[in-house]
């Protein structure tokens, strides 16, 4: 049994210091790691990321994330990416991890994603420059988390998303808006691999639960939508045990 | 008070990009005369930040504040994935 916590769209900064970390002190009594889902920080500047380091960094358990739009916001994903590895934080763009968990390997695999829309409403390569690099970077995220994804050997595989991979999960947002939140090539690099879950966030009004037209099931843990600290998740379950240790 | 056909969009547009405040995720609705702002932020000082900016900016428009903050207890529930 390996339990995962996962949140996304904390969007640290000075102010936001200190609210999460009460019940992220649980989570070694909780899940065995806690993923975030982008949009660590409100403009992506290093000093921001230090904020989210402070609040997120040195729980007890393994910390994996990729980074969201917001994080991309000042044009300093690297400097980002550099302060979050400093302090012990795994980010993963276009990238996977391996954990090593009570004699289970749980792999993940993430990136940041990008929009596009799904089918019946999604943007086509064609036409002027500025619409094929819209779905160009698109396709280059997806095709980068498959290679990701595909890269790892382990007992659970992880997706890790900043935007959506299915539109089941924005159910609330408005439509017009869906192919700014995700695309459907993201779900389909999922499905190309035998990958357990797939989380994601960055639709704040959007709804918890969909499944990848392969049937992976897909969970949107933007802070909004979960309105808690973090989810837990089991996977690779011997038994279902619904209370969590340490549960008030 | 005269209400611009595109008033949500150029508050919309505020949101996202005033450098206080970078919020996508506020909804932003007509109710007669009244703007209707929506959604959940991380602290009340960014809720009072947005309020104060949409004022300065459109200190025409009267606004409703229904923002909230997002809770940050701990879960007492686990899902099973399978």
């Amino acid at each position: 049994m390996i339990r995962i916590a996962a949140v996304g769209d904390v969007h640290v900064d000075k102010d936001v210091v200190g609210r999460y970390r009460p019940a992220l002190e649980e989570l070694p009594d909780r899940a065995d790691a806690l993923l975030v889902a982008g949009d660590l920080t409100r403009h992506g500047t290093p000093e921001e990321a230090r904020c989210f380091a402070k609040e997120f960094g040195g729980l007890g358990v393994p910390v994996v994330v990729c980074l969201g739009n917001h994080d991309h916001q000042s044009d300093q994903q690297e400097q980002v990416t550099e302060v979050l590895t400093d302090a012990g934080i795994t980010v993963l763009e276009s990238a996977a991890t391996v954990l090593e968990i009570r004699g289970h390997r749980l792999g993940i695999a993430g990136t940041k994603g990008f929009g596009g829309g799904f089918a019946g409403a999604c943007a086509s390569n064609f036409g002027e420059r500025e619409m094929k690099d819209f779905v160009g970077t698109a396709e280059r995220y997806a095709e980068a988390l498959e290679t990701a994804l595909k890269s790892v050997e382990c007992d659970a595989l992880v997706a890790l998303t900043h935007y959506s991979p299915v539109p089941e999960t924005l159910v609330g947002e408005p439509l017009e808006i869906y192919a700014f939140l995700g695309c459907y090539q993201l779900g389909r690099a999922i499905d190309a691999a035998p990958t357990a879950l797939a989380l994601h966030g960055h639709a704040h009004h959007g709804s918890e639960r969909g499944r990848t037209p392969g049937g992976v099931p897909v969970r949107n843990v933007a802070h909004p939508v979960i309105k808690q600290a973090y989810n837990v998740y089991q996977l690779l379950s011997d038994e279902v045990d619904a209370t969590l240790v340490g549960a008030n | 008070m005269t209400i611009d056909t595109d008033l949500e969009a150029e508050i919309q547009r505020l949101l996202a990009e005033h450098d206080r405040i970078a919020e996508q995720g506020i909804t932003v609705q007509r109710r007669d005369h009244l703007i209707v702002l929506g959604g959940e932020v991380e602290s009340a000082q960014r809720r009072d930040e947005i309020c104060q900016q949409i004022t300065t900016h459109f200190p025409d428009v009267q606004i409703t504040c229904d923002i909230g903050i997002t809770r940050t207890q701990a879960p007492s529930e686990v899902e099973e994935i399978s």
